[in-house]
């Protein structure tokens, strides 16, 4: 896969994020930037019929497990932050009734 | 001895675990204990590797190979900074002290954040760089939502959003870097940035960073999270907030820079530039407001943009004047933030209009709360005269610079004389008992305000090695410089803001969707491009 494609993927997280009006779709563009992150550093850890990278000595050919390592970590914590971002946006539908980025940001503060 | 910096980052985790586990009444005095044994821990390590800070890398898990473990470093910069956060915590976690009473899902997560953020200081490698940067984004987030408050949420999704783009930004950055020169080691990576012959790649990578830090430390187009955040917190953590966590993107900012330093990328006047167009922004919006914590976080944004202006600068003691004045606003931001914590708790307001009388209610807090006030606003004797003195001194022979310079400082001063109006008057209500023992950190923080405006030249010596014996603690200049800037500063304050013309009104209205926050985002992002890559 090119590089330029992983690229591309991020750009529609960032058009999602600029123009989406709506609280949950900004949280999927944030989700978007994150997947085409990761897909970027694979790929460019990838080698074209690389052995995977389980130490042994008849294999010399093999992918960097790097990239590997830590995508794994900013899966984790990708997931962590989608989790935090919908409770938000649960309690936010509690108190204001709509996940509206304009509603909820213009409305004055709503004693709860 | 050399493992110190591990413990420095598990301790308060594990204490913030035993506390969550085992709820007891008195878990509020293990943190206390906790933090005792951190600051003797931090001092030992500091003594003993004083002069040597070289030998302070180590790779955790017996990794041999330097190149791609999880490794710690500190230097004098990360140590001034680790003494900072112990003393930041030690200021909240008193500030929060009731006997016998532990808030402990908050306790938890303020120690947790306290762990976190030590590991972003010490952290030698880029991507523990990313994870802590993403887990401070985290932690913060959930302690802005903790009032539970439809506001308070808000703010914090807002936040969460903007820092995680800008934090992915940061990691498209590693994985380029990681692509160039096969290493994330920040060490190794500083001593072999220049050889690689694909500038465009290594510029590009600059400018992601950038611009990710950007959000972080809330420089000019993308600080619109942290007037919300700030506003909404309880007023410990926005002291916390304002004081060291937007300094975390600072820290960020001269590492990177010091990362790529022999890439020899030009960035000293856009982030002048940048610098300047925050400190005066922050300092518009700060005027027109009538919040007081909304006031209080718009002046940390104006000075963010003081203290880029001052890193910014490619002269070391310029340089080093920046990195004093982010101490410095930490110690009075935190002195006003909790004065002001108290005040509201008193009055239940944090209208300006509402708030009159303080000082005949409150006189401890208030004299606290003007000595605050006279450090931020440059009076001799204080800590923010002399890190400004420093500043200025660096930009004596650009008279665009100085002049800069004293716009921001009218600004702010202005904008105390708008807040001590709430001095004045007779005295409106009785001060209830439980909020005296708060009296002692905010004594704390206001020695520590005095002790930096009178020995700052033998702290600067004993972390950085820098001789700042030339700036003098009183010049008449200065007092001058100080009376008039005082005195523009009422006469802005009586025939502009007193009469709350049309003009500050719009602006205290103004206010930027999410949508509008990310394109400036966008924007701050292909003008970095531009200027970097491009031209």
């Amino acid at each position: 896969m090119n590089p330029i494609l992983t690229f591309i993927v991020i750009l529609i997280g960032f058009y999602g994020l600029a123009t989406s009006n709506n609280i949950i779709k900004s949280v999927f563009s944030v989700t978007i930037i994150e997947s085409g992150v990761i897909l970027l550093f694979l790929n460019l850890g990838n080698l074209e019929g690389g052995a995977i990278p389980i130490l042994n000595d008849q294999v010399s050919y093999i992918v960097d497990p790097l990239p590997q390592a830590l995508m794994i970590t900013t899966i984790v914590i990708g997931s962590t932050v989608t989790a935090l971002a919908l409770m938000l946006c649960i309690k936010i539908f509690h108190h204001y009734g709509t996940v509206e980025w304009k509603e909820v940001l213009g409305r004055k503060d709503v004693k709860s | 001895m050399s493992q110190i910096p591990v413990i420095l980052i598990f301790l308060p985790v594990l204490t913030a675990l035993f506390i969550y586990l085992f709820k007891w009444r008195h878990m509020h005095l293990l943190a206390l204990l906790t933090q005792t044994g951190m600051t003797i821990l931090a001092i030992v390590y500091f003594l003993h590797f004083k002069d040597q800070f070289e030998a302070t890398h180590i790779i955790l898990g017996g990794w041999s190979d330097v190149r791609i473990g999880i490794s710690l470093a500190n230097d004098g910069l990360s140590m001034a900074f680790i003494f900072l956060t112990l003393f930041m915590w030690w200021s909240v976690l008193t500030y929060l002290y009731r006997f016998g009473k532990t808030e402990h899902t908050f306790l938890f997560f303020l120690m947790f954040l306290q762990g976190v953020f030590l590991g972003l200081l010490q952290s030698n490698d880029l991507f523990n760089l990313f994870v802590f940067f993403e887990l401070t984004t985290i932690i913060v987030t959930i302690l802005i939502a903790y009032k539970k408050t439809g506001e308070s949420f808000r703010a914090a999704i807002y936040y969460l959003l903007l820092n995680t783009s800008g934090v992915l930004l940061f990691l498209i950055a590693i994985v380029m870097l990681y692509n160039l020169y096969g290493t994330i080691n920040i060490r190794v990576l500083s001593e072999v940035i220049h050889t690689h012959a694909d500038t465009t790649i290594l510029k590009f990578a600059y400018v992601l960073m950038m611009t990710g830090i950007s959000v972080k430390a809330a420089l000019f187009p993308v600080f619109t999270w942290l007037p919300k955040a700030h506003g909404v917190a309880q007023s410990a953590i926005s002291a916390l907030l304002s004081g060291l966590i937007v300094k975390g993107g600072i820290y960020l900012f001269f590492r990177i820079n010091f990362l790529f330093e022999s890439a020899g990328l030009p960035y000293h006047n856009i982030f002048f530039i940048l610098g300047l167009l925050t400190a005066l922004s922050g300092i518009i919006f700060a005027l027109a407001q009538k919040n007081i914590k909304l006031m209080l976080a718009y002046s940390t944004v104006s000075q963010i943009g003081l203290i880029i202006m001052g890193l910014s600068s490619p002269d070391i003691t310029t340089f080093y004047g920046g990195v004093l004045h982010t101490f410095n606003h930490a110690l009075f931001k935190a002195l006003l933030f909790l004065g002001a914590g108290v005040i509201i708790a008193v009055y239940r307001t944090k209208k300006l209009d509402e708030i009159r009388g303080v000082f005949r209610t409150m006189p401890i807090i208030s004299v606290m709360m003007i000595i605050g006030m006279l450090a931020i606003t440059g009076m001799p004797f204080f800590n923010g005269y002399i890190s400004k003195s420093i500043i200025k001194y660096g930009f004596e022979d650009s008279v665009f610079r100085t002049l800069a310079l004293y716009l921001v400082n009218i600004g702010t001063t202005t904008l105390f004389i708008k807040m001590s109006h709430i001095f004045f008057g007779p005295k409106m209500l009785s001060y209830p008992m439980k909020h005296r023992q708060q009296n002692i950190t905010l004594l704390l923080l206001a020695l520590a305000c005095l002790v930096f405006g009178n020995f700052y030249v033998e702290i600067m010596d004993a972390f950085f090695g820098i001789d700042y014996a030339h700036i003098t603690r009183i010049s008449l200049g200065g007092l001058l410089d100080y009376g008039i800037t005082v005195i523009i500063g009422i006469l802005i304050y009586l025939y502009v803001l007193k009469k709350d013309v049309k003009l500050v009104k719009g602006i205290r209205e103004f206010k930027i969707s999410f949508e509008t926050a990310n394109i400036l985002f966008i924007a701050l992002l292909t003008v970095l491009t531009f200027y970097f890559v491009i031209l």
